[in-house]
């Protein structure tokens, strides 16, 4: 509850232009889930279902950040990853997945976190916090 | 011619003589007298044959076969007339020759100191007295002649069914000696025959007074060999008079033995010609007969050696057969036993096994059969003795017996082979059987060659010495190698405790022949007994990898349930918080959803054990202080630590070495240990957390101890404690500790579980101290 008056504070601040965050996931529910959760955190927040619609969406939507799932039917997240990076080698990218043992793959330090994915998001939130630079 | 003359009365006399019983010399004395007295000469003689020189006067009487009448005595001619004659030249004198059909039988002689004359009356009755004495002295040597006859005859026939009467060897020579006793009229009888291994003489049969020195041997022997009859007077001043007479026994113009007699039975004469020709009659006349005994003997003693030899055979056999219908070891072993004991196999009483252990070099107890007592023996036999059946059978059917107090004495004894006095261990050393016979003391206590005081020189022996159930007077007992493939594997020892019967040396032959045999078998056995085990342990492996198998693939259906159920459950969770913050506090609404959070924090929960424990991670070994890892884990716990809850004695050794491990998985295995032993103490407890170092076959370790003061784990759940799904826990899938348990393992450490129910569980980790690698 704490967490959700601070979000709220600094949705109305108004002081600094609204982050961008696309986030990339197979799953709608979760997709519904993270855009509820984060513009509520005060985030103007972009859905893609797989990686070629994250990367078509990457040049439309320019976003802050991008919270990638791994596991996708066509392009997987750990592909799209290597995409964005040849051309967005500062964008902040988490790596987001339901099991840790991508945490192996190498790929996956060409991203800036990575987090296992929970129905507690306080730690996806406040990483999210910390990559953008806003705690 | 003086005096009268009464030729009557003198040939009355002559006559009564001539055909009274006394003896002839005493006859011819008494004849002579008569004469003497009736002619009144002054010397009246007969003269023997012998006596006669052939220089003399007399041999000329006796060649022109006529008397000599000599009245006028100095006139006679006395030149040549050897001196024995001499004394025969009387004044007057007259020598009248007797003969029967062919030979002399002697003079009769009449002599007078003065001058006379020889009326024709005297003469004529002198020729006649001396018809009738050699009539006399005829008739005296045919009832010598017919008297022999007789006594030779009855002698054959005495022999003849000696013969008939017997063809038992030492009958035979009893009756040949008792009868030679009592045609010879011997004091003493010997009766030799040649063996016919060695070829010495032998006494067979030695009866009544003979003299056994060494002349005796040496005149035997030489009878033997020269085969020729032999007669010995021997009449010294010193030695006492002796005779002996011995004839050989031939056969085929070969000796093999003989026969000799001993001293008259009258006083003083000794054995004659006529006595050794009889006795060389009853060798001949014995010799075929006793070579025919001598054959049977041989062929039946042969008969019997051979029967023996099959039945051993056969009882062999039939122990083999036995020793077949197994290959378990103590099976074997017991029957091993079983056969040595049974009065259809060895017979011996009680039978003991100890079995070489060539690690230590020491002879182990490993077996025993025998009754405790002489009376359990007895109700033993008796009830073995009405059973029916072979050997093979009746010893597969006794119940193995492992109750007797001698089996279990004998399980407890070791005996080092270098402790040489004990006639197990040299049994053992030297690979041959011992048949030993300890005799009583004059205490009437065995005597015992060992300074312990044992009647064995081993335990076995004290044990025997205070067990005898009787007092024997003597104890007996031996002891065989048992060989197995060229190798003595262990001793057998018997004894006969109980009937006490002697121990043969062909009873050890026949036992050291079982137990070549049972080595064998004992040695196959042990080795189907090895292949066993090994068989065992594969089947072993082979369930463990045929679990291992169904685990994995369990792993991978839960990693893609897990994966499939992850998602869903991070969005319901997620809207659940959601609405939660819209519901007001209080509500009964607010309950609703605080329930889904948290029971879909829990699947989480699960469903992060499940992916850990099957995660295949790739480890990362690094060089770790274990104390680090133990104050990281220990950290992630600290809430009930705090609280006051659970007081933490920690015991850190100060010099710890280092371990190479993957930290990541360390400390969650502590993690896990240390939250587990908060959980086992539900309201206050203590919780011990100990490391340290120690050194073992020149190796470093290090010990990690995690000790609650719960309740303990029950014993029944104790080895499931490392299985993955097994949890006594409602809130957990049961992965903890099978995950302590793989990760030590990769980690090449141990783990071990003290557990005291009620009181608290001690779990301790062993892992290798990191090598010296710095040196």
């Amino acid at each position: 509850m704490i967490l959700v008056v601070k979000g709220m504070s600094q949705a109305h601040s108004g002081v600094k232009p609204m982050k961008k965050i696309l986030v990339v996931d197979d799953e709608e529910s979760i997709r519904f889930l993270y855009k509820e959760e984060l513009e509520e955190e005060g985030y103007i927040v972009e859905c893609a279902g797989n990686g070629e619609e994250a990367l078509e969406k990457l040049f439309v939507f320019r976003p802050d950040l991008i919270s990638l799932d791994i596991k996708m039917p066509g392009m997987d997240g750990l592909e799209a990853l290597k995409r964005i990076r040849q051309t967005e080698r500062q964008l902040p990218i988490i790596l987001c997945s339901a099991y840790g043992e991508y945490k192996q793959d190498l790929t996956t330090w060409a991203s800036d976190a990575y987090v296992v994915k929970c129905a507690d998001l306080t730690n996806f939130k406040s990483t999210i916090r910390k990559l953008l630079g806003l705690s | 011619m003086p005096g009268p003359l009464h030729p009557c009365d003198l040939l009355k006399s002559i006559l009564q003589l001539s055909n009274s019983t006394i003896p002839i010399d005493v006859k011819l004395d008494q004849m002579l007298q008569s004469i003497s007295g009736a002619f009144q000469s002054d010397q009246c003689l007969f003269l023997t044959p012998e006596k006669i020189d052939k220089n003399g006067f007399l041999s000329r009487v006796v060649s022109e076969k006529k008397p000599l009448w000599v009245e006028d005595g100095p006139s006679f001619p006395k030149e040549n007339v050897p001196l024995e004659e001499a004394e025969l030249l009387c004044p007057t004198f007259a020598c009248i020759p007797l003969y029967d059909e062919t030979s002399l039988q002697g003079i009769l002689y009449i002599g007078y100191s003065k001058h006379t004359r020889f009326s024709p009356e005297e003469t004529d009755l002198l020729l006649l007295i001396g018809e009738v004495m050699g009539g006399v002295i005829r008739n005296d040597d045919l009832h010598l002649k017919a008297e022999e006859t007789i006594s030779e005859l009855t002698a054959l026939h005495e022999m003849g069914r000696a013969v008939t009467f017997t063809l038992k060897l030492e009958n035979l020579f009893e009756l040949i000696v008792t009868t030679g006793l009592k045609i010879l009229k011997a004091k003493g009888g010997v009766l030799r025959v040649e063996d016919p291994r060695t070829g010495e003489l032998k006494v067979k049969c030695s009866l009544g007074d003979y003299h056994q020195n060494p002349l005796d041997e040496k005149m035997a022997r030489r009878v033997f060999y020269t085969r020729t009859p032999l007669s010995f007077n021997h009449s010294g001043e010193e030695k006492p008079v002796f005779s002996v007479l011995c004839a050989p026994f031939l056969s085929k113009g070969k000796a093999f033995g003989t026969l000799a007699f001993y001293d008259r039975d009258s006083d003083s004469s000794k054995f004659n010609e006529k006595d050794l020709q009889r006795l060389s009659m009853m060798a001949n006349q014995m010799s075929c007969a006793i070579e025919n005994a001598l054959t049977h003997y041989e062929t039946s003693r042969m008969a019997q050696e051979h029967e023996k030899r099959v039945k051993e055979l056969s009882t062999l056999w039939e122990l083999n057969k036995t020793l077949l219908t197994t290959v378990n070891f103590e099976r074997t072993l017991h029957l091993t036993l079983t056969a040595i004991t049974i009065g259809e196999g060895l017979k011996f009483n009680r039978a003991m096994l100890f079995l070489v252990n060539e690690k230590d070099r020491v002879l182990e107890g490993t077996i025993a059969v025998g009754p405790d007592s002489a009376e359990e023996a007895g109700k033993i036999w008796d009830s073995l003795s009405l059973r029916k059946g072979t050997p093979s059978d009746l010893i597969t059917q006794l119940p193995p017996e492992d109750h007797s107090t001698l089996n279990s004495i004998v399980k407890g004894i070791q005996i080092p082979l270098a402790q040489e006095h004990c006639i197990l261990s040299r049994t053992v050393l030297e690979g041959r059987p011992f048949n030993t016979q300890l005799p009583q003391s004059k205490e009437g206590e065995l005597q015992t060659p060992c300074e312990r005081g044992c009647h064995l020189g081993s335990e076995v022996g004290c044990y025997v010495g205070e067990h005898l159930s009787r007092n024997p007077k003597v104890y007996s007992f031996a002891t065989v190698p048992l060989i197995g493939k060229g190798k003595v594997i262990g001793v057998i020892l018997v004894d006969n405790l109980y009937n006490q019967n002697p121990i043969t040396e062909e009873d050890i032959h026949f036992l050291s022949m079982f137990a070549n045999q049972a080595g064998l078998a004992i040695e196959n056995a042990s080795l189907y007994r090895n292949l066993e085990e090994v068989h065992q342990e594969l089947k072993e492996t082979q369930t463990f990898l045929i679990h291992l198998e169904k685990m994995v693939a369990l792993g991978e259906m839960s990693t893609t349930i897990a994966h499939e159920i992850k998602n869903p459950l991070t969005s319901i969770g997620g809207f659940a918080r959601r609405l939660d913050r819209t519901v007001p506090e209080g509500s009964q609404e607010k309950k609703y959803s605080e329930t889904i959070i948290k029971e879909v924090s829990r699947l989480e929960r699960i469903l992060n054990d499940l992916l850990n424990y099957t995660r295949d991670e790739s480890l990362v070994f690094k060089e770790l202080d274990l104390r680090d890892i133990l104050e990281e884990s220990l950290s992630m716990v600290t809430e009930e630590i705090h609280s006051g809850r659970i007081q933490l004695v920690k015991e850190f050794g100060e010099e710890i070495p280092k371990i190479i491990g993957d930290s990541h998985q360390l400390k969650q295995i502590f993690f896990n240990l240390i939250n587990n032993a908060c959980q086992a103490m539900k309201e206050k407890g203590t919780l011990f957390v100990r490391i340290y170092s120690f050194s073992k076959n020149g190796s470093s370790y290090v010990k990690v101890e995690v000790e609650d003061s719960g309740k303990g784990v029950d014993p029944e759940n104790l080895h499931n404690i490392f299985n993955p799904f097994y949890s006594t826990k409602e809130s957990s899938l049961g992965l903890g500790l099978p995950m302590v348990h793989r990760i030590i393992t990769s980690h090449r450490g141990q783990i071990e579980v003290d557990n005291h129910p009620g009181k608290g569980v001690n779990f301790i980790i062993t892992l290798p101290a990191r090598e010296g690698r710095e040196k």
